[in-house]
């Protein structure tokens, strides 16, 4: 609404010309200035200024609705992931209308949950999906068909035997190879398009943070306020296109390493896990931990946040860091030939009402664990050198 | 006033250039003369001559003066009346004062994920207690900018606080109260606008007044958040602080003038130091002067605490809460672990003065 031309918005049309004539064509144009330089650029009194100013407002402000109005109108507010014990946390799965961020270390199954999701969002609304097509917009090639079609005739395989429903399923992915961040931008650009006539229900981004980190090196004094402007104007554009059309957004993200003063690293909540999880110390005493990329200020931009880390060979951990209606949970999983399967559903996190800060949770990588291989420890002829 | 200068009224500035130049000068030159003198003198239309006339006649107090005189005492009265709104953490509302004070600017900062977004619904669900359980009894307008408002959170927030007053009802006028404070009337009462860039939220902003005369009932204005809008799209970091500015003298003019507390979130930035970067409030640092009350929620370990960072009235304090599925309460056990950094303030009884007395008090929780 922004833009929209100050001729349509019932203003005298001399008045229109005037204003035409100092570069004062739109909305934006017109609310960015001071009274002083409207009653300068226009001719007219402050009265008539503040006049002017109401109907301006009048036609770009959003119009108010009222919570229950609200509610009313939210039927299908979550898409339930299927992994129950999330959903029942969640409030029934992931809120429509908001952006959902899933981060953690490379390997633990971000990808896999994506396919999961796109899957379930093809099947119809009684099965727990959207009934919906899905715009997927893969940045690392990470997407693969055949792994697609696997989880579905493993997760469903009764309404996947057909041949014709998988053949459906795939028809409603629309795929997207964007590798530059100029690219990602202009297809969000047109995504407003692609939903409409493409009747999508789902858009999945896997993952935002890869082109960013290639093109911005934010060592460079500079590049890091353009690139926390970029990601804020795709988290802008994004939860636009979420509310309008109420779908819920989807996006992955990757991991860094936070180095901080040693004993600042903020505790978080220990799960069953073993001791002996080691951060990084660097020379000079500086201890680091890794965490979740793109800054705070992405941080704050995305409404809910999943982590994803490993807990040991087998078996890895979903976060639920930051949320709009969800305390802080922590759920274990695996990665199966279905998709994610959750380990028993039961919540680990206790009763407590604590957390941590969702930019500082440090997240647990695979090289801080052994491995327990199944092959033999080597005898003794082969440590002495002797084959 | 006679000696005023023409130039600095109000006026179009060409009919300021044509009265200056056919020679008037002063308030005084004009005020005796006829609405077709004049225009035939300057050079200006009738219309424009007899507006011209009437705001030069009009006396100071009339010509858009800002309130007239109070004295002391009479802005005393004026505030205890207007009341708080309260938080529902009762070690928040102590260090605060009594809660969010209506009439005034409270700005609350944190990190992501902290529980701003938690502390307005709760604050958009507690200025609708009705008066006899010690609250506003008003209505809420939750100006959205950041899609993070979810209906369903309110409804639980709202379920939860009808329910403890369900609890602590003790007297007919309580009872009779209750029939109006249900989930169904509070999510009734709460307008919702959502802004998507900032020009929605100026216009929405210039609009405001007239809705708040429209509903005479609103007590509380909240914009979650103020600095999303304002930290992407902007090369012009001048056109930004001008633009804040005047949303922030914007805002404490409504807070004042239609008795409304109005509460903004900002988000934090990182500062990148010598070497080390630390987390400031956003939006820089002349923003830091347009709210009355800063208020600051962090982290510390697993712990959420809440900061009072700048206010006119009240002492620096810091206090632990947390978000329940009921919303924003205190941390409830006393357990010695949960000390704050600045160990200045621990919870204790409530002693602040409510119409109402201790009884009905909906922060014991």
């Amino acid at each position: 609404m922004a833009n929209k031309k100050l001729r349509r918005t019932g203003m005298l049309p001399e008045l229109c010309d005037r204003l035409d004539r100092h570069q004062i064509e739109t909305c934006q144009d017109f609310l960015s200035l001071g009274p002083l330089e409207l009653m300068r650029e226009a001719g007219q009194s402050y009265q008539q200024v503040q006049t002017l100013l109401r109907t301006v407002s009048l036609a770009c402000a959003p119009t108010m609705v009222t919570a229950l109005e609200l509610r009313d109108r939210r039927s299908h507010a979550f898409f339930p992931t299927s992994l129950r014990g999330l959903d029942a946390v969640l409030h029934g799965g992931l809120a429509s209308g908001t952006l959902t961020e899933v981060t953690g270390p490379s390997g633990c199954g971000k990808s896999q949950f994506c396919m999961m999701l796109s899957v379930l969002a093809t099947l119809p609304r009684t099965m727990g999906g959207l009934d919906s097509s899905v715009l997927y917009i893969d940045t690392e090639s990470a997407f693969c068909a055949e792994r697609l079609v696997e989880i579905a005739q493993n997760r469903f395989p009764k309404y996947f035997s057909l041949q014709e429903r998988v053949v459906e399923m795939a028809q409603k992915i629309h795929l997207f190879r964007e590798l530059t961040c100029q690219n990602v931008l202009k297809r969000l650009g047109g995504l407003e398009e692609e939903i409409i006539s493409k009747k999508a229900g789902l858009v999945i981004i896997d993952s935002i943070a890869s082109v960013v980190r290639k093109e911005f090196d934010t060592s460079i004094p500079g590049n890091l306020s353009e690139r926390s402007s970029l990601l804020s104007q795709e988290a802008a554009t994004l939860k636009y296109l979420a509310e309008e059309f109420s779908i819920p957004v989807v996006l992955t993200n990757q991991i860094t390493t936070h180095l901080s003063r040693k004993g600042t690293a903020p505790s978080h909540l220990e799960c069953n896990v073993p001791e002996g999880k080691e951060s990084p110390v660097s020379a000079d005493g500086e201890s680091g931990y890794v965490t979740a990329a793109l800054g705070n200020t992405w941080s704050h931009s995305v409404n809910t946040r999943l982590i994803v880390q490993y807990l040991d060979s087998q078996r890895r951990q979903i976060i639920v860091a930051k949320s709009p209606i969800a305390p802080f949970s922590v759920f274990n999983y695996t990665v199966q030939n279905s998709g994610l399967e959750l380990e028993d559903g039961e919540n680990q996190a206790g009763s407590s009402h604590q957390g941590t800060d969702p930019g500082l949770q440090p997240i647990r990588v695979r090289t801080a664990f052994n491995y327990c291989l199944t092959h033999t420890t080597p005898t003794s002829s082969h440590s002495t050198g002797v084959h | 006033m006679m000696q005023r200068d023409v130039a600095s009224f109000a006026f179009a500035p060409a009919v300021k250039v044509r009265l200056i130049s056919a020679g008037f000068l002063t308030a005084k030159d004009i005020c005796d003369l006829r609405p077709t003198e004049l225009s035939k003198e300057a050079g200006i239309s009738q219309q424009e001559a007899l507006e011209v006339l009437q705001e030069v006649r009009r006396g100071p107090a009339e010509q858009g003066a800002a309130e007239s005189r109070l004295t002391a005492l009479e802005l005393l009265e004026r505030e205890q009346a207007l009341g708080t709104v309260i938080t529902f953490c009762s070690a928040l509302d102590q260090a605060l004062g009594g809660g969010i004070p209506v009439g005034k600017t409270t700005e609350i900062c944190g990190a992501p994920g902290v529980g701003k977004t938690q502390l307005c619904i709760q604050l958009a669900v507690d200025a609708q207690i009705p008066g006899c359980f010690g609250g506003l009894g008003g209505q809420a307008v939750y100006i959205d900018t950041e899609g993070s408002f979810l209906v369903e959170r309110v409804v639980d927030v709202a379920t939860a606080a009808v329910q403890h007053c369900t609890l602590i009802t003790k007297d007919t006028e309580q009872r009779e109260a209750l029939q109006s404070f249900t989930v169904e009337t509070v999510l009734s009462q709460l307008f919702l606008f959502r802004c998507h860039d900032y020009v929605e939220l100026l216009a929405q902003t210039h609009l405001l007044p007239d809705f708040l005369s429209q509903h005479p009932k609103v007590r509380l204005v909240v914009i979650d958040s103020i600095a999303f809008p304002f930290r992407h799209s902007f090369e012009d970091l001048s056109l930004r602080t001008r633009l804040l500015n005047g949303l922030a003298q914007q805002l404490t003019q409504i807070a004042s003038q239609h008795s409304v507390a109005v509460v903004l979130t900002n988000q934090m930035t990182t500062r990148i130091g010598q070497n080390q970067s630390m987390l400031v409030p956003a939006l820089g640092e002349s923003w830091g002067h347009a709210a009355t009350q800063r208020l600051i929620l962090h982290w510390e370990g697993k712990h959420r605490f809440a900061s009072l960072y700048k206010s006119p009235s009240q002492r620096e304090a810091t206090v632990p809460y947390q978000i329940t599925p009921h919303g924003f309460r205190d941390v409830q056990l006393p357990d010695p672990s949960v000390t704050p950094a600045d160990p200045s303030l621990t919870p204790s009884l409530n002693s602040r003065k409510r119409p109402r007395g201790e009884e009905g008090d909906p922060s014991d929780a």
